[in-house]
């Protein structure tokens, strides 16, 4: 099946496992709520380059996408901006002190059983504390191999894209094991149109080499992993499309990167009430920016190398008091440094600490999901180059409380709330880096509150759902860069305001008789984002850059014996890329479709698993020249042709 | 460097003004109306650079025409709809010379000469990331940070190993002022910015702006270059303070050079030299009752033979929003170099950004406010001298209204 059909999947056959299995499990293992969106199985079919690919129809999410594979993918969950959306692997926090931004271009999604977004509090058992600390989160759970498998695979595409990658799984005993590597390259060399002429991205090609093995082993109560992950990278920023005076590239910038991290984790039923999981991860990334000034003459000549360390301990437990009640407390301790060559020589390092004390209730028809988390950090720096940072503010730390009631009235009905108060630390670069760092800054905070109706029916060979989910979200202390005294120095402070209200409605139909299985979804966003920073200015009451008041998906998909077809549009409706809403910055509406068609075919000469999957996608299919960021053209028309082969 | 012009636009304005103005097209373009009653005979156009942000492509050109009072944005954009990519990227400076307005758009690379009189474009220049401009009678100078850099790597320590670096100096650009071409370059210091022209002399300030923040050195320039300008040769550098801005002449001998401190524990100030004998600089307000401490410049402009800056104290407080000053020195005597100084009356907020003041019998001080710096900023009009410092009109301009010239 092929990946949008996933997405539509994601509601379509969202099986029932929060509805009637509500009564027959335990409070053990039931997630309380239910996530905003979620994908289940098939994410390795081979149609998704990247993370921001899949997650870019989910409701309610921003994607802020610079253009082509090299270019930076973030993602925003109903505006509460991207550094509080927490990205999970298996539960361990993808952490990056210096920005707290992820890269989703940088994910794959193949070998994941998994994807889910929650809003904003996930119940689980066994979770991390920082889990339960993150605004948003999205959470990626890899698959253990069932079987021995070789999988082999080539894609290939517009502007000079090439992918292949190879993936192998073998199951020994109680253990499995998964490695795979995987290459990209691509040139990026897309056209755009620049008012009256067409000109041709440069600088914008990116190559990287990923190496990740998987370790899973069974424990005769519990269970095992460990994940090593190598991921190495080369590209060139092309740069924002401006006024150039010929013979002056737009950008010669590149950035090199080479990530590494293992991470493990070790979770264990001593008896069957008592749990307990310890995490860990080691990670160590480092990047090299250059502007390269000699081939640039207009470039601020930049030549910058980072080295970001962290190091993870998370120790979960978790109490089934009875069958109605759990009790969870997990503890996790970090530590990060940051070694690099700007910010005038600091070298700064944070230990926190996060802790959480969460309880479940089931009362059949009732579910109720509760916490109370504490985040805390401490700061220090080694400085060459000593700045006038005081010692006096390193220490920050927040309550984080949260609450959920979930009611399940008839099978084919149920709603939920929530509310829940979250913070985000200022990142290193907010506080110590490019000239404007202000030590005395105070985490961002968020509350979030929202609601959801959710129904579903099935009658003969049909299912039908919906979701309705108003929310509320204010996000206040909020850290902006702004100037101070002098032009040419800023600082961050904690001044930002912002009221988010909107709803997010989904609904589909899914049909499975015989050979055909067809599905339809349609997702609608209306978000109201209003900036209430500071009154009388300019930017006051206006809806916040780069979030559309209006924005909407349909999803199609037919299959029929080894055939699948898929199709989806995209719209998004007017924005601006700043709070000042003008003509100047107004960015218009755009709807972009694409189309895949899939053909599997089995080869049972060679083994009775042996397959061939040939895909086409074709993405962009109407050429829509349009701009998610101001300045950043995106591709036009592209194809992608893919040859799976697994035996 | 705008203001030093004034003096020069001021002769060359006596004379323009007196012919019939042509029909002019921009005549059809809208704007805010704003009272100028009481000064609309002082000047025909007052032009507004609003810089942008860096890699928006959001430079624009505002325009307040006199008489009637009506405040035009978008004015270049609007005139010249042909020019692919309106008015670049960071304009960074303006200024007039005859019934020409030439602006330096920074990050496009590119010198711009329109039409004072209907904003149409006459010529684009390449000039390689241009910071300032001053005129003689035959020339255009533009300063340029001509591509410095050093590069390097570092070993396992993180300490920095040069491995080359070209050109790390900056230059100042001659423009033929007839066929708008580049005719040669000078070699000044690190990262010129502000240039002045007095008497067959230009002036230019090095600021080392992006040395400060290189290795090995992490520092910033100090010193004005003097440029010969019959010879186009450095006749002589002088030290003066750290990360100079800009460079105002008085037109009557007195040059004027900002400096913008480090922001750290060197505080702004102005200081003033006489073009006679260079080697005597003074801070301003050193040896006066008015100590410098009290005369700080967050922006700056000359008109009427003295030089008018916007200060705030306790600079390298970054938590607070500031009140700003004005203040203004004037020459008294070309000899001494003995000055008046003056306080005016006005408390300013926001964050001003670019300023000028309107000649005339009374003075109105003209303020660029950037508000964010990201989103559109504001421009002023309010007394100087006279009023207590009265608010005249207030109006939404573009991003980082920073730079003035008078028309």
């Amino acid at each position: 099946m092929l990946w949008l059909c996933l997405i539509c999947s994601g509601l379509c056959q969202q099986v029932p496992d929060t509805l009637s299995a509500a009564r027959v499990s335990s409070v053990r293992d039931i997630p309380l709520l239910r996530p905003a969106e979620e994908i289940r199985g098939g994410l390795d079919s081979g149609q998704i380059i990247h993370l921001a690919e899949a997650v870019s129809r989910f409701t309610g999410i921003q994607v802020k996408d610079y253009g082509g594979l090299g270019g930076l993918k973030t993602i925003n969950v109903r505006s509460l901006g991207s550094e509080h959306v927490g990205v999970f692997i298996d539960g361990i926090q993808i952490d990056n002190a210096q920005n707290m931004q992820v890269d989703l271009g940088r994910l794959s999604v193949e070998s994941l059983s998994s994807l889910a977004l929650y809003n904003n509090q996930k119940s689980v058992r066994l979770q991390t504390a920082k889990e339960y600390v993150t605004g948003a989160s999205l959470h990626l759970t890899s698959s253990e191999p069932s079987a021995d498998r070789t999988r082999l695979r080539l894609r290939g595409g517009s502007f000079g894209t090439v992918n292949p990658a190879l993936q192998w799984e073998k199951r020994i005993g109680d253990l499995s094991v998964r490695a795979s590597a995987e290459y990209l390259a691509s040139k990026g060399d897309y056209n755009y149109p620049w008012f009256d002429t067409t000109l041709v991205r440069e600088n914008g090609d990116i190559r990287s080499m990923r190496l990740e093995s998987q370790l899973f082993g069974a424990l005769k109560r519990g269970e095992w992993r460990l994940r090593l992950y190598g991921y190495n990278s080369e590209r060139g920023f092309p740069g924002p499309v401006i006024r150039r005076a010929s013979g002056f590239p737009f950008s010669a910038e590149r950035q090199a990167d080479r990530d590494l991290f293992v991470q493990g984790a070790w979770i264990y039923d001593w008896t069957s009430r008592y749990s307990s999981a310890i995490r860990f991860k080691y990670a160590n990334n480092y990047t090299h920016y250059a502007t390269h000034p000699e081939k640039n003459p207009m470039a601020i000549p930049y030549d910058l190398h980072y080295l970001q360390q962290s190091a993870y301990l998370s120790l979960a437990q978790s109490f089934t008091v009875s069958d109605y009640l759990a009790v969870d407390l997990s503890s996790d301790l970090q530590g990060n440094t940051l070694d690099s060559d700007s910010g005038q020589g600091v070298a700064p390092s944070r230990l926190g600490i996060c802790t959480a004390l969460a309880a479940r209730f089931n009362l059949e028809r009732f579910r109720i999901a509760a916490h109370l988390a504490y985040m805390g950090a401490y700061d220090s720096y080694a400085d060459a180059h000593a700045g006038p940072w005081s010692k006096e503010d390193a220490w920050r730390d927040a309550w984080i409380p949260a609450a959920s009631l979930c009611w399940t009235p008839f099978e084919w009905l149920e709603m939920d709330v929530s509310a829940k108060r979250s913070y985000r630390l200022p990142s290193f670069n907010d506080l110590y880096y490019s000239l404007m760092g202000n030590s005395a800054l105070e985490p961002e905070s968020a509350l979030q509150t929202a609601a959801d109706l959710f129904l579903r029916t099935s009658r003969g060979s049909w299912t039908l759902e919906a979701r309705l989910s108003p929310y509320y979200n204010r996000v206040s202390d909020k850290i902006v860069a702004i100037p101070t005294s002098s032009q040419f120095r800023w600082t961050m402070l904690n001044i930002g305001l912002a009221d988010i209200a909107g709803i997010d409605l989904k609904g589909s139909a899914s049909y499975a008789s015989g050979p055909i299985s067809s599905c339809f979804s349609i997702r609608y966003s209306f978000q109201r984002a209003l900036d209430h920073s500071t009154p009388g200015s300019v930017s006051y009451g206006n809806q916040l850059p780069y979030i559309p008041m209006h924005s909407a998906s349909a999803d199609f998909s037919v299959s029929w014996r080894k055939w699948t077809f898929v199709w989806n549009s995209q719209f998004s409706g007017e924005k601006w890329s700043r709070s000042a809403n003008t003509a100047d910055y107004h960015i218009d509406p755009w709807t972009i479709s694409d189309a895949a068609l899939t053909r599997d075919f089995h080869i049972s000469r060679i083994s009775e698993q042996a397959c061939i999957k040939i895909s086409l996608r074709l993405a962009n299919l109407f050429d829509r020249h349009y701009q998610i960021v101001q300045g950043y053209p995106m591709p036009g028309r592209s194809f992608l042709m893919g040859v799976d082969f697994s035996f | 460097m705008k203001k030093p012009l004034l003096f020069l636009c001021a002769v060359l304005c006596a004379a323009a003004c007196t012919k019939d103005l042509e029909p002019s097209m921009d005549i059809l373009l809208e704007g805010n109306k704003v009272d100028v009653s009481g000064y609309s005979d002082v000047c025909r156009k007052l032009f507004v650079l609003n810089e942008g942000g860096m890699g928006s492509n959001n430079a624009t050109l505002d325009m307040l025409r006199f008489p009637g009072g009506s405040y035009v944005t978008g004015a270049f954009r609007k005139m010249n709809p042909e020019v692919a990519g309106g008015l670049g990227d960071v304009g960074n400076d303006i200024a007039v010379n005859g019934d020409e307005l030439w602006i330096v758009v920074n990050n496009s690379g590119l010198v711009e000469v329109i039409s004072a009189v209907d904003e149409t474009e006459i010529a684009a220049i390449q000039v390689p990331t241009p910071r300032n401009i001053a005129f003689d009678d035959k020339y255009a100078y533009v300063t340029s940070w001509s591509g410095a850099y050093v590069s390097g790597t570092y070993d396992d320590k993180w300490g920095y190993i040069i491995t080359g670096s070209s050109n790390p100096k900056g230059q100042v650009y001659r423009i033929d002022l007839n066929t708008k071409k580049v005719d040669g370059s000078v070699e000044v210091g690190w990262q010129p910015e502000g240039i002045a022209f007095y008497n067959g002399k230009l002036y230019v300030a090095n600021s080392g702006g992006i040395s400060s923040q290189l290795p090995p050195a992490y520092s910033y320039d100090n010193t004005l270059s003097i440029i010969d300008a019959a010879g186009f040769k450095v006749e002589r550098t002088v030290e003066v303070a750290v990360n100079l801005k800009n460079v105002w002449s008085d037109g009557n001998g007195a040059i004027y050079v900002s400096s913008l401190g480090n922001y750290w524990d060197v505080h702004t100030g102005m200081y003033v030299l006489l073009a006679d004998d260079p080697s005597k600089i003074a801070l301003v307000g050193s040896g006066t009752a008015i100590k410098p401490e009290a005369l700080h410049v967050s922006c700056s402009c000359v008109a009427d033979g003295a030089v008018y800056c916007i200060g705030t104290e306790d600079e390298f407080n970054w938590n607070v929003a500031h009140s700003y000053y004005v203040w203004s020195c004037k020459i008294d005597d070309y000899a001494s170099g003995k000055c008046t100084i003056s306080l005016y009356p006005q408390t300013l907020s926001g964050t001003p950004y670019g300023m000028t003041v309107l000649p005339g019998p009374k003075h109105y001080l003209i303020l660029g406010d950037a508000g964010d710096y990201f989103n559109p900023g504001t421009v002023s009009c309010r007394a100087l001298d006279f009023n207590d410092g009265e608010t005249f009109w207030s109006v939404t301009a573009g991003v980082c209204p920073g730079h003035f010239a008078i028309w």
